[in-house]
């Protein structure tokens, strides 16, 4: 394979557009970055406790919104809604924000409170009716939605033994899966009228930072502490109980935390956001066992950023489009090519 | 270890870097003893501190302790709490005092003997009953007979201090009704008898919440005048001189039996001494290879004993006490002059949220719910913020399908599951034949008798308590990073 990752607008190409590299939340951290369901948007989030809308205006990227005063303290995640209607905020300060997008930009519609202390992440489920949230006080929460945009706890989950650092849906069932300081993950689903934790997958050897599914939901990459990306495979079993196991792990290539993992829902190939500033991409090898698939390291740009990278996450719509943001507060888009 | 109180205070502001006995961030007043300023501490192989002065005197220093109190008070995490009453409430204290009554000689001062009082609450007696494949009455009489053999000198019943506790909820409860629109945070009144939902509630919402909170006590502080008071009285004894052990479904209720307010501070006793959950009087009887089943029945101890003959009496309505049942079919005839005979519950987002109405010509007059488990007494709590509860009474209690399914029942035999176990257990609960709180002629007479003879006031503080909200700490310590 040749294969180069390179900021939006550098080299190849349209060579006249400006390299995409943004100061997103200057003199602070930058968190998270979430692309809108159509990929036109990307929502950052940090340390300054704003939330910032970027979109395209010609070939560079622009602030079209800040959201400011829904939180206290920093804004850790930020998650679209599926319709891309509605943006959630999880922050340190306790609580989760819903804002609504109207014609001026987003209003905050209403604030979730119940978690103990910090929240780390939130994410909506893909029917747009779940939402879950997990925090430092070690409990994952399932919200429900109604037509009036009324939000009601469905359940407290208590399956970890330290602060929950990250949720994500499965992209076609309602199964929801959990990463922990406790180095465990947790697999839960609906059972009678609650909700159960059905696996916890161990295997990795420190806090696992980040999980994502693939795009069909077969199988499941995480991201550690331990400097490795697991992925994982489900299994049948009999007991109609969801089953994972580890078929692949990914050492040896990052330095330092693999704070992220993302994988892209349109060409499969794998990103990371590592704490050695560099930011990699993985690709299968197509001709190696499903049972042991084998991933290589395809392209990486060591100073990705000059800080911890945090965060990374391919654009839902248009193939090889990867943000990513950092400690030093800048978030910036690349291309992903493949020749 | 796991802990054992339920997830209502597990989830309260437990830290996660940090293990237990260093989370605690409880400041600890050391006493300065005055003296030599320079001084070396060492410590021994023991792993004590000592500190040598210049002078090579040695001095062991005291460890600072964490105290119930300390730990109740402080609105960070309950770890402390959970240590310090497993080593003060346990099976254990009582055959301590049990074995001590024995071994007492009456004309030695120093042993004195306690007069033990066991009152076992009805949920236990259906666990227990599940256990040993008994009905609950019969499992009632060999639990007295187990622990009468043990040197227990009386076996009550909490039905009988359930009765107090329905009736005065009802009271409070149309007093509130009354007064809803002059008070704001009359209604809804939430129920009182679970200590997990109260410790939440007083820790994380406060103000905010407690007023909403009736302030009856539950059957097993109720118990605990009837004992220390009445009992002892009617016994010639001071309230120090008996021992009052509860058995309960659930160990949050050892935490109950621990607050101040429960405290007799003139006779420094309170009024319940011990809480022992169910699945610890199994354990007990397991460690001395006692079976239930094969304990010779023994009569009962009617005084404070919801009985009809040898078989146990209990209310109607839910398992966790029936206060929705009662206080319902109460005010709906002294407010509404409506005779209601059976209740019907529509469930809502799931089974541990019901709802109850009484409606009359399209208009509802009166609208309660059943509110269990942690995350849905979030929601409540939330409405209720929000200003959009539309209840106005709720029963609320802490566990996923109430008191039956406490965290102290005795936990599912190898193979059993636990859902079997659980609907067996309410089986056996609900074959108890229900008593109406107002026909029960000793309760009548022991309002009349005992707590006419107190004043309004003196029968208050019997039947009613109070709730304080704990404050946030805000020295540096408690930053959190």
């Amino acid at each position: 394979h040749q294969a180069a990752l390179r900021l939006l607008g550098q080299g190849g190409g349209s060579s006249s557009s400006p390299a995409t590299r943004l100061s997103a939340h200057p003199d602070s951290r930058c968190w998270f970055v979430a692309w809108s369901p159509n990929g036109t948007l990307l929502a950052s989030c940090g340390g300054d406790k704003a939330i910032r809308i970027w979109g395209r205006e010609g070939d560079s990227w622009v602030c079209k919104s800040v959201l400011e005063d829904g939180h206290q303290r920093t804004v850790r995640k930020v998650a679209w809604s599926p319709c891309g209607n509605y943006l959630a905020s999880a922050s340190f300060d306790a609580t989760t924000c819903i804002w609504k997008k109207n014609n001026e930009g987003f209003e905050s519609l209403t604030v979730l409170e119940g978690h103990e202390n910090e929240v780390k992440c939130v994410a909506w489920a893909p029917s747009g009716n779940l939402l879950a949230t997990c925090s430092r006080d070690k409990s994952v929460w399932i919200w429900e939605v109604d037509e009036e945009d009324e939000y009601e706890c469905v359940t407290v989950l208590n399956s970890h033994t330290q602060d929950v650092k990250h949720v994500a849906w499965h992209p076609t069932r309602e199964l929801l899966a959990s990463a922990s300081y406790d180095n465990n993950i947790c697999i839960y689903k609906e059972e009678d009228d609650d909700w159960e934790c059905r696996a916890t997958l161990e295997g990795h050897t420190s806090t696992v930072w980040s999980l994502c599914f693939d795009a069909t939901g077969q199988r499941m990459a995480s991201c550690s502490d331990d400097r490795t990306v697991k992925i994982w495979k489900e299994y049948p079993s009999e007991s109609g109980d969801t089953s994972w196991k580890c078929v692949c792990t990914l050492s040896g290539y990052h330095g330092r935390t693999v704070y992220d993992v993302s994988w892209c829902p349109l060409t499969g190939a794998l990103a990371t956001a590592c704490g050695d500033d560099a930011v990699r991409v993985f690709r299968e090898d197509v001709t190696s066992n499903p049972e042991e698939p084998v991933f290589s390291l395809v392209a990486q740009v060591t100073k990705a950023h000059n800080q911890d990278v945090n965060c990374a996450s391919w654009n839902p719509k248009e193939a090889g489009i990867l943000a990513s943001c950092s400690d030093n507060g800048e978030l910036a888009i690349w291309r992903f090519k493949e020749d | 270890m796991a802990s054992h109180f339920s997830g209502v205070l597990q989830l309260t502001d437990l830290d996660d870097f940090i293990t237990p006995s260093q989370e605690c961030v409880k400041p600890v007043k050391v006493e300065k003893k005055q003296g030599k300023s320079v001084a070396k501490i060492q410590i021994e192989d023991d792993g004590s501190y000592v500190q040598v002065n210049q002078d090579g005197g040695k001095q062991k220093l005291e460890k600072a302790k964490i105290t119930l109190n300390d730990c109740l008070a402080c609105s960070g995490c309950i770890t402390s709490a959970e240590s310090v009453l497993i080593t003060q409430q346990s099976h254990e204290e009582l055959l301590k005092v049990l074995r001590n009554n024995k071994f007492c000689i009456p004309s030695n001062l120093n042993t004195i003997s306690k007069i033990v009082v066991v009152s076992v609450s009805p949920q236990s007696r259906a666990s227990l009953a599940a256990h040993y494949n008994l009905s609950s009455s019969e499992a009632g009489r060999r639990l007295t007979a187990y622990l009468k053999n043990l040197g227990v000198h009386c076996v009550f019943d909490t039905s009988f201090s359930r009765t107090f506790s329905l009736l005065e909820s009802q009271r409070e409860f149309v007093e509130r009704f009354h007064r809803k629109e002059q008070d704001s945070k009359a209604v809804p009144m939430l129920t009182s008898a679970c200590p997990g939902w109260i410790c939440y509630a007083e820790k994380t919402h406060g103000d905010y919440i407690l007023p909403y909170i009736s302030t009856t006590r539950s059957p097993q502080q109720v118990m605990g005048s009837l004992v220390k008071g009445y009992f002892a009285k009617q016994q010639g004894l001071s309230p120090q001189q008996i021992y009052h052990v509860c058995v309960m479904p659930c160990f949050d209720k050892k935490l109950e039996a621990s607050r101040s307010d429960f405290y007799m501070s003139d006779a420094e006793t309170r009024e319940v001494d011990c809480v022992i959950t169910s699945g610890e009087v199994q354990r007990m009887m397991e460690e001395e290879n006692v079976s239930l089943s094969d304990v010779e029945p023994a009569a009962l101890d009617t005084m404070f004993s919801s009985v009809c003959g040898d078989e146990f009496l209990s209310h109607a309505g839910s398992g966790s006490g029936g206060y929705l049942h009662h206080v319902f079919t109460h005010a709906a005839k002294q407010l509404f002059g409506e005779e209601v005979k059976e209740l019907t519950y529509k469930t809502l987002r799931n089974k541990d949220f019901q709802e109850v109405r009484l409606e009359k010509d399209g208009n509802v007059l009166l609208c309660f719910a059943l509110t269990y488990g942690f995350r849905n007494i979030q929601n409540l709590v939330q409405k209720l913020k929000r200003g959009k509860c539309p209840y106005h009474f709720v029963e609320v209690m802490a566990c996923p399908s109430g008191c039956l399914n406490g965290g102290g029942q005795v936990k599912p035999s190898a193979g059993q599951n636990q859902k079997e176990l659980l609907q067996k257990v309410e089986e056996l609960y609900r074959a108890d034949r229900p008593l109406v709180p107002e026909s029960d002629p000793r309760v009548a007479d022991l309002y009349h008798s005992w707590l006419n003879s107190l004043g309004e006031d003196g029968a208050k503080e019997l039947l009613h308590t109070q709730y304080h909200t704990v404050e946030k700490m805000t020295n540096g310590l408690t930053m959190k990073w």
